[in-house]
């Protein structure tokens, strides 16, 4: 095994398992500090259908943040003419989305975890209105 | 010389390394997955596992502020003990009228558990205003007996003639210890700093009666405020424990090899 002491000062200060490890770390919360910095718009987006599949215009959207240990409402939006929503959440990373329309149905509640507040996201599922009377709640 | 099969010692060292290790992978696990520790059967794949209780232990808290309050303490403990232990731990090499004494009153003191010396502990602390600050946080933590010898051991394991050629050469005692014996003393840093490290990240109960805002808290402290906050948390408060042990796990990892030799240095010496 070669001498530790061979190597010139500056390698042994540089090119040691503290520091490589201790930078890698340090590279990585830069590296996920950017990547928050870029996708922390709070922005929320989806869509809604009904059980066809068809987008639904008009429908209210309700978003709920967990406070400690309930949901609270914090936000609202409407669906436009494609179905999509948009709603500003900059409040928590544990939130419940739901949508409604009179004369159409409500859907359910659907959770979302976040990985930071802010952060933004587009739902991967729409929200499906169910007519009431189906059992949505 | 009849060479005995290997295979039946590495299997019951394996054995006991995965018995050591099962706590440690089963609150990873309960970290990922929030299942119920009671559950039963209890599954030790995680099922469905995730991230999201780290993101609930980190904001359910300060998370960020208690670190930083963890890092600080811990940084002023290690690097005052890795200084006053050297020093300690040189001066008891060296002959001196009463040393036998001084070495009794130290293996004595470390028959006195910390608990009974928090009120003394508390009041020399307020007396110097140090109560709810960094360096009162730190001040008991800053020096340990059994670090101490751990550099005394060391310590005695230089040749004494390289101590007087460096005294012939001209180097006062500060120099010798700092320029001569420190460099030949790497296994017993790294044990200081490891033992210091890990004592003054796990401490509870002087943390506790220290501190008084919020703001100054250290980990173990947020630990059980996050308890009061919730109830049903068994991901996240798994996830809180993990991210609180690892720092002290990797800085055992990286300085495990001079860690064993500070230990075990003086061990085998005839």
């Amino acid at each position: 095994m070669r001498d530790d002491f061979d190597r010139p000062l500056w390698r042994r200060l540089v090119v040691n398992r503290f520091v490589v490890v201790l930078g890698a770390i340090a590279l990585a919360i830069v590296g996920w500090n950017a990547y928050v910095a870029s996708y922390s718009g709070g922005r929320v987006t989806g869509r809604v259908t009904d059980t066809a599949g068809e987008p639904v215009a008009g429908a209210s959207v309700t978003l709920w943040v967990l406070n400690f240990t309930t949901y609270v409402e914090k936000a609202r939006g409407v669906t436009d003419a494609d179905g999509r929503f948009l709603i500003i959440n900059r409040d928590s990373h544990n939130l419940q989305l739901a949508a409604e329309k009179a004369g159409v149905g409500r859907s359910r509640r659907v959770p979302v975890r976040l990985y930071f507040r802010a952060q933004d996201v587009e739902l991967r599922e729409p929200l499906v209105l169910v007519p009431t009377s189906q059992g949505g709640s | 010389m009849r060479r005995y099969p290997r295979w039946p010692i590495h299997m019951a060292l394996l054995t006991v390394s995965v018995l050591m290790l099962l706590p440690f992978y089963w609150v990873v696990k309960t970290s990922v997955s929030g299942e119920n520790i009671f559950a039963y059967p209890p599954s030790v794949i995680p099922k469905s596992p995730h991230l999201f209780y780290y993101v609930d232990a980190w904001y359910y808290i300060p998370f960020a502020r208690y670190f930083v309050n963890s890092i600080v303490v811990s940084s002023i403990a290690v690097v005052a003990n890795v200084i006053l232990n050297a020093m300690a731990g040189y001066a008891l090499t060296r002959d001196f009228v009463g040393k036998p004494f001084v070495l009794f009153l130290f293996l004595s003191c470390m028959m006195i558990p910390f608990q009974a010396t928090i009120i003394p502990a508390y009041l020399i602390t307020g007396r110097l205003g140090l109560l709810d600050s960094y360096w009162g946080l730190a001040l008991p933590q800053c020096s340990t007996i059994v670090c101490i010898f751990v550099f005394k051991g060391s310590f005695d394991a230089v040749p004494r003639s390289l101590v007087d050629a460096a005294r012939i050469d001209g180097l006062s005692e500060w120099r010798i210890i700092w320029k001569v014996m420190m460099p030949l003393a790497k296994s017993a840093i790294a044990t200081n700093v490891i033992l210091a490290f890990v004592w003054s990240w796990n401490n509870f109960m002087w943390p506790l009666i220290v501190t008084r805002s919020a703001d100054m808290q250290t980990l173990p402290l947020g630990l059980a405020r996050f308890l009061s906050y919730q109830e049903d948390t068994t991901g996240a408060l798994y996830a809180f424990c993990v991210m609180v042990l690892a720092p002290g796990v990797l800085l055992f990892l990286l300085a495990q090899r001079e860690f064993i030799q500070g230990l075990t240095s003086g061990a085998t010496k005839g």
